[in-house]
């Protein structure tokens, strides 16, 4: 009976540092500074116990039921808090309040757990030994907690699944009350059934917790998210902030409304505005239609096909308002038809020829987007290029990843087609490179649409030209037996996030 | 036996009525079934723990073994084949082949381009293409058997001819790239993840890979002889040649050898034995040290990768029955070959055909059994597979690097698995088709093979999934389907002594204007051999035939 009562008392201190350290290394994880988290959230903490166990002395009858009560309570609370702080973060703007609510609540419940138990020994034992084992015995617990934190919890579990594993043990030292103390409770079955309800929900947690962290980390956005959709191919979030609209595939960044202009103007004019005669167009990719609003800006193309293998992309961009007024309206303009199919597929299984193409796919980060970069794809995209046709093609940045790109312009050379690699400033991006690739030589435009935002018939020449720090670097072109491309670009951008 | 038999079938109760509680229980999927916004796949996505639950509790898996050529074999073996005169068709034709797998195919195809069209081909199955047959459904097509072709070397004419023929092989020189394995080729499960490539050399202490180096450098000096040349007939192998010295290799197993050379390295004998069960269906124990190096020295080391499809070789096989149209008779098994004066008379239950020359391209054991009047002058040891085609309806767990053409567990008993969907050119959904290798090493032929009749396919299922769940524990929740195909006599097997086998049967003919067409000639199965042994038969044919 001794030994369980200060095991008991060593297990629910162990239990209370834990919650207090949770709180701590998340909020130093989330915002930073973590000597003021730390501080602050300990000092909330503290004063939160001291207010507990002054609320103590206002439980005068029923200190057994109460106690098991607030295990129940502190190891539900406490077990869930790490979860709940996280997507607080994600999913709501009010963290801090959060934060600090929660580390108080948790705190009133510790400080009221060892001054009832200590009511519940007064019976059992004199006084100084109670006073003297009890701190004893939660002293213990705070270091051993303290140790198993860093070394073990944090490294094994993760933050989210530590703190519902010690909720699970506040529960269990719950339940082994109502057998520990069986004399002083004679109705006991509610709390028994209360507790093992509450493991239940924290067995839950515990299970899922991997996914529900993912879940939690994936939305962890700068802006606040505006709509989150999972697509049968990816994860689409949509962020505002202020007039800045951004759109993550898979947590990448796609686009920024504030210097999207400059991407898709630079994808689309270079090649289009110098082809007066298309009337063709075929874009591969680019389901947001920004890219076929810019080609809508010419009054002699007749047809624009779109080709993008996510349906929940196309129609998102197709109906949503804020979208809409993005890409106005291109989607649904009579010259545009919408395929949703994998390219390669698409083109392998159709006729049709365009006399510009524009190729506007995520960067080679995996295999399965890295064959939309080789040689057999280009060949392919070739044969339904018209003889004094071009390809546009979005190809990653010359800066950070300047092997990556200057093999894409390998393998269109490899495909046996000239290539006029240039390449601009997207702010939310950095230095951009595309290439425009076609059979026959390439001039620059003499005229542009009207009412383009970055680009002039100036300026376009000058994008060709490549500083020393991104000029061409020796490289081998992309195969679908060899996939260098996707090498090197993990290689590289590998090196810039290190 | 009884009692047994009780616990498992109250067992099963127990799981079913649980499977039926967790399908009933989702009031989500209820509810949407209600609102009619369910499909198929909103209600398997509606609420995974609980269908996820009533997988684990027995999920189906149908499949079953697929026709196989025993039955048949084994009725011409005992002279129970049906010898139905009454509906006997007769006809006339210059050549017969007998047999439909590449050697028989090839040997067709080389008399066309000689000019000799007058020919029929006589097969035992219901398709042509002996090992090198596929399947189909309605996720991919598959192989059942050889699944791809190393890149041939520029000296390999007829390889290349057929290859420019069938459009993979451009007049530049280049090979279709969409025809050449995809990156990611290969990678080995071991220690616990997946790792990119087949060399089990993650972790490997620095011992071994001395070893490695040693091995690495002995392979070299092997290629550098010029004896390992694929195929093999192009090689200067007569005794007294420049290739003499690795002679020696042909007296001894592989596995003497790697002792006699200090080769301990774990890793490294693995990798060998994978490398004689891959080619040779043979362990260390069986297979001839000559042979083991060469599969290591006869190829280039810095090829392209492989060239494979979806359906495997049944890709060859598909351009080679279609040039030959009607000339392939199938399920025609010949029961006999018998002299009418100076012409051969060649029987199969529903028809006769009368011809000049008979080219014989079944395995040499079955010759004797159709002409008793043969007797091959050498044994051929013939290893028992089986292979596999399993089906996914989704993706199953995994760890570390990417699904990969071919997957190989270190330590299994198998050779893995090679995903049929690996050369679609879109981006790959759940579904999928994988081919499951198994070489019979550990049981020698005549009992292997009464082993293999014997063993039901729901202990072939259980095995596949222990095997594949090692590197993916929830394969059972993802597999639909489980065919499976056995064969009894996969392929000669290069025991030691294998040259000299192969020199008494180059001077040995069966009978005059017979000619026969097999890779049992060189002692293994390659694509290589099997075409130019076919070639050699058909110019030999030609050779009788013109003059």
């Amino acid at each position: 009976m001794n030994a369980a009562l200060f095991a008991t008392v060593c297990l629910i201190a162990a239990c209370g540092l834990i919650y207090e350290l949770v709180a701590g290394a998340l909020a130093s994880y989330l915002l930073g500074d973590s000597v003021t988290q730390f501080s602050t959230i300990i000092g909330t903490y503290l004063f939160a116990m001291g207010i507990g166990s002054w609320l103590s002395r206002f439980i005068v009858r029923g200190v057994v039921v109460r106690f098991v009560l607030i295990e129940l309570l502190v190891g539900i609370v406490g077990g869930f808090s790490a979860l709940i702080l996280f997507l607080a973060f994600t999913w709501t703007d009010a963290f801090r309040p959060v934060l600090y609510g929660l580390v108080t609540l948790i705190g009133i419940l510790v400080g009221l757990e060892i001054p009832l138990l200590m009511r519940i020994m007064r019976e059992r034992f004199s006084f100084k030994d109670v006073v003297a084992n009890v701190l004893t015995f939660d002293y213990i617990g705070a270091l051993a907690a303290s140790l198993l934190f860093p070394l073990l919890l944090v490294p094994r579990l993760g933050l989210i699944r530590s703190a519902l594993l010690f909720g699970l043990i506040n529960v269990v030292v719950g339940f082994w009350s109502t057998w520990l103390f069986r004399h002083e409770l004679p109705q006991r079955r509610t709390l028994q059934v209360m507790a093992v309800l509450s493991a239940l929900v924290l067995g839950a947690g515990l299970w899922k917790g991997q996914a529900i962290t993912t879940f939690a980390e994936e939305g962890m956005y700068a802006d606040p998210v505006i709509l989150a959709k999972d697509t049968r191919y990816q994860r689409i979030i949509l962020t505002n902030w202020k007039d800045d609209l951004r759109l993550f595939l898979n947590g990448h960044l796609q686009f920024a409304s504030r210097d999207e202009y400059r991407y898709h103007e630079a994808l689309v004019h270079p090649g289009l505005a110098a082809l007066p005669l298309a009337k063709r167009v075929l874009v591969l990719g680019g389901g947001d239609g920004l890219a076929v609003r810019e080609i809508l800006k010419y009054s002699q193309v007749e047809t624009v096909t779109l080709v993008d293998l996510d349906e929940g992309m196309t129609t998102l961009f197709a109906s949503h308002n804020r979208l809409l007024a993005l890409n106005d309206s291109a989607l649904l303009d009579p010259r545009v038809r919408v395929v949703n199919a994998d390219a390669f597929v698409w083109l392998d299984q159709h006729e049709g020829m365009f006399d510009f193409i524009v190729i506007d796919f995520p960067d080679p980060s995996n295999y399965h987007v890295g064959k939309l970069y080789t040689s057999a794809f280009y060949r392919l995209v070739r044969q339904h290029l018209a003889d004094d046709g071009f390809l546009a093609v979005q190809s990653t940045s010359p800066l950070f990843a300047r092997k990556s790109y200057w093999s894409i312009v390998a393998t269109l050379q490899g495909a046996g087609l000239r290539t006029y690699p240039y390449h601009v400033y997207v702010p939310s991006f950095g230095e951009w490179g595309f290439v425009l690739a076609g059979a026959v030589p390439y001039q620059p435009p003499h005229s542009l649409p009207e009412g383009l935002r970055f680009l002039t018939v100036r300026a376009i020449p000058a994008l060709f030209d490549f500083p020393v720090d991104m000029s061409a670097v020796p490289v081998e072109p992309n195969r679908l037996n060899n996939q260098v491309l996707v090498r090197y670009y993990e290689q590289e951008w590998e090196a810039i996030n290190r | 036996m009884s009692d047994n038999s009780g616990r498992s079938s109250r067992r099963e109760f127990l799981v079913r009525a649980a499977a039926g509680l967790a399908v009933a229980l989702p009031a989500a999927v209820i509810a949407r079934n209600a609102l009619g916004a369910a499909t198929n796949t909103s209600t398997e996505t509606g609420a995974p723990a609980l269908i996820g639950l009533s997988r684990k509790g027995g999920r189906p898996i149908s499949g079953g073994f697929v026709e196989d050529d025993a039955a048949v074999g084994h009725a011409l073996r005992d002279g129970r084949i049906s010898r139905n005169a009454s509906k006997r068709e007769q006809c006339r034709a210059r050549v017969v082949i007998v047999g439909g797998g590449m050697g028989g195919l090839s040997a067709g195809w080389r008399l066309d381009a000689l000019g000799m069209r007058d020919w029929l081909l006589l097969e035992l199955a219901s398709d042509a293409g002996g090992n090198s047959r596929g399947g189909a459904n309605a996720i991919t097509r598959y192989p059942w058997g050889a699944h791809y072709l190393p890149v041939p070397a520029p000296d390999a004419t007829h390889v290349r001819t057929l290859l420019h023929e069938a459009g993979v092989l451009a007049d530049d020189g280049t090979f279709d790239e969409r025809t050449l394995c995809h990156s990611p080729q290969e990678r080995l499960w071991q220690h616990g993840r997946w790792n990119e490539g087949l060399e089990p050399l993650d972790a490997a202490p620095a011992a071994e890979r001395r070893q490695w180096e040693r091995f690495g450098a002995q392979v070299e000096a092997w290629r550098a002889t010029g004896a390992f040349r694929v195929p093999l007939a192009g090689a200067p192998h007569e005794v007294g040649g420049p290739a003499a010295g690795t002679f020696a290799l042909d007296n001894i197993s592989a596995r003497a050898w790697l002792d006699a050379n200090g080769y301990s390295a774990p890793t490294l004998r693995w990798w060998v034995e994978y490398a004689t069960r891959d080619d040779y269906g043979g362990s260390l124990d069986q297979v001839s040290a000559w042979a083991a190096a060469h599969y290591f020295a006869a190829r280039d080391p810095e090829e392209e990768g492989p060239l494979t499809w979806p359906e495997g070789n049944a890709f060859l096989v598909r351009h080679l029955t279609g040039r030959a149209g009607d000339r392939i008779v199938t399920s025609a098994p010949a029961y006999a070959i018998e002299r009418v004066g100076p012409r051969w008379r060649v029987r199969t239950p529903r028809l006769d055909v009368e011809c000049d020359v008979v080219i014989w391209s079944a395995p040499l054991f079955v010759l004797p059994r159709v002409m008793p009047s043969v007797s091959v002058p050498v044994q051929t040891d013939y290893a028992p597979w089986v292979v596999a085609n399993i089906t996914l309806d989704r993706r199953p767990a995994e760890h570390g690097a990417p699904l990969a053409w071919d997957n190989v567990i270190y330590g299994s008993d198998s050779l893995g698995y090679v995903s049929a969907t690996h050369q679609y050119l879109g981006r790959p959904g759940p579904e999928s088709v994988w081919t499951w290798y198994h070489a019979i090493v550990d049981r020698s032929g005549p009992g292997a093979r009464r082993w293999l009749g014997a063993r039901p396919w729901s202990e072939w299922r259980d095995h596949i999934l222990a095997d594949l769940s090692r590197a993916h524990p929830d394969i059972a929740e993802c597999v639909t389907r489980i065919d499976v195909k056995r064969w009894g006599h996969a392929m000669a097997r290069p025991v030691p002594g294998l040259l000299a086998r192969n020199r008494t049967l180059s001077q040995w003919s069966p009978a005059p204007r017979m000619f026969v067409a097999h890779a049992d000639l060189s002692g293994f199965s390659l694509f290589e051999e099997a075409q130019w042994h076919g070639v050699q038969a058909a110019e030999s044919a030609a050779r009788v035939l013109g003059g």
